[in-house]
């Protein structure tokens, strides 16, 4: 059936008469007031920072997962060639980003020999976590060049005490990854950017330690017959660029990379995780140690079915790098949709 | 003076010694991963478990 509207009733028109400050819509993604899902325990999280940081040296000695990330999100600053007056650091951990901005010659372009530090684009650094030790594990070791470094100690993870709109940039690495709030953290990150800012961050996600979850799983099963989660759900990639977008953030960039560690035995590999503070603070887990039988088990079940030839046991970590933009000034933006006027077929044929 | 080792540091120790022993354990479960069930290699473990324990 076909009704014959008069002129004025027809959508067309009726777009006609909505007034453009009402054009823009958002993504309302979560309802206000609804219960958040919560995988993490939060608390457990903070102490195992705190316990880590209780013994610096070995803290120090198994960050070189945590330094090689923050060292990679910081060469992505290379690309934006601007100056940023205040940045924070979000989830700092042991101030990671701030060696890493301090370190000598980033640039790794044979065409520039001698880079400046990352650092003489940013005038002052906050870097802000939950665990007091973690943060002020290195205050008194001297960075290699000058940056305006202030600590600050977030009462939680969760919740960012800053105000809107005031900061040029925020960098995280390596801690996203145990908000049990993303999309509202994400959220507020962009609230607290100045229009038109980065939020360059970096976590640990998808397939990330698949060899140690597979072979515990197996391991379990065997001797106790059940199981139970010993490493933590993660964010898969494919994830990531919606939770952003849904944020906010414009003209996103989502990579991954995976850097493999090969480790002697499953213990080392088990007490380097402990050391970064990087244990097991799922909720549903089993409380406790795990029994020494499944970690006997554990043991040979990794080398039979992941080890490599020459005896040693690889770990995939999996970093998802993010990039986004919060909304703002001469941004370049996507063309309306069906504005193209070259058809992409030609071109790719004609080649 | 050397810190006291840790219990686990200890049990690592011990286990690295019965690598035959484990690798027949883990052969056991690899060989037929998708159906693992409890004490599937209880004889293969027992072995290796008498391992380390000496």
């Amino acid at each position: 059936m076909r009704l014959n509207l008069p002129r004025a009733c027809r959508p067309q028109s009726l777009r006609s008469l909505a007034s453009p400050a009402s054009a823009r819509r958002t993504y309302a993604f979560q309802a206000p007031g609804g219960a958040v899902f919560k995988v993490f325990n939060s608390r457990a999280k903070w102490h195992q920072k705190e316990r880590a940081a209780a013994n610096p040296e070995l803290s120090r000695q198994a960050d070189y997962l945590k330094e090689e990330v923050a060292m990679r999100v910081c060469e992505r600053l290379l690309d934006i060639k601007r100056h940023f007056p205040r940045v924070l650091d979000l989830g700092a951990n042991s101030c990671n980003i701030a060696r890493a901005l301090t370190r000598e010659n980033p640039d790794p372009d044979p065409a520039t020999p001698t880079s400046p530090p990352l650092a003489s684009k940013i005038t002052s650094l906050i870097a802000a976590d939950s665990s007091a030790a973690l943060l002020h594990r290195d205050a008194a070791l001297p960075l290699t060049s000058p940056l305006n470094l202030t600590r600050q100690v977030l009462p939680d993870d969760e919740s960012l005490p800053f105000a809107p709109s005031s900061f040029d940039m925020v960098l995280s690495s390596m801690s996203l990854h145990w908000i049990n709030d993303l999309p509202g953290v994400l959220a507020q990150i962009n609230s607290v950017l100045k229009p038109d800012s980065p939020f360059i961050g970096a976590m640990l996600g998808g397939d990330t330690l698949f060899e140690l979850r597979t072979s515990l799983q197996l391991a379990e099963q065997e001797r106790r017959g059940g199981i139970s989660p010993h490493v933590s759900p993660l964010a898969d990639v494919r994830d990531v660029g919606g939770l952003l977008g849904k944020a906010g953030f414009q003209m996103l960039t989502v990579d991954v990379e995976d850097i493999v560690v090969d480790y002697p035995d499953t213990f080392a590999l088990m007490q380097d995780l402990q050391a970064m503070g990087e244990g097991n603070a799922v909720l549903g887990r089993e409380m406790g140690a795990i029994g020494r039988d499944v970690l006997l088990a554990n043991e040979g079940i990794y080398r039979a079915l992941h080890g490599n030839e020459d005896g040693t046991l690889p770990a995939t970590f999996r970093i998802i790098h993010m990039i986004g933009w919060k909304e703002g000034g001469n941004q370049p933006k996507p063309l309306k949709r069906g504005s193209g006027e070259v058809n992409l077929k030609d071109i790719l044929e004609a080649k | 003076m050397q810190p006291k080792a840790r219990p686990i540091q200890r049990f690592a120790q011990a286990v690295s010694k019965c690598t035959t022993e484990a690798a027949v354990y883990g052969q056991c479960v690899f060989a037929d991963y998708n159906s693992v069930h409890k004490d599937k290699c209880a004889k293969e473990f027992m072995k290796l478990k008498n391992c380390y324990l000496v």
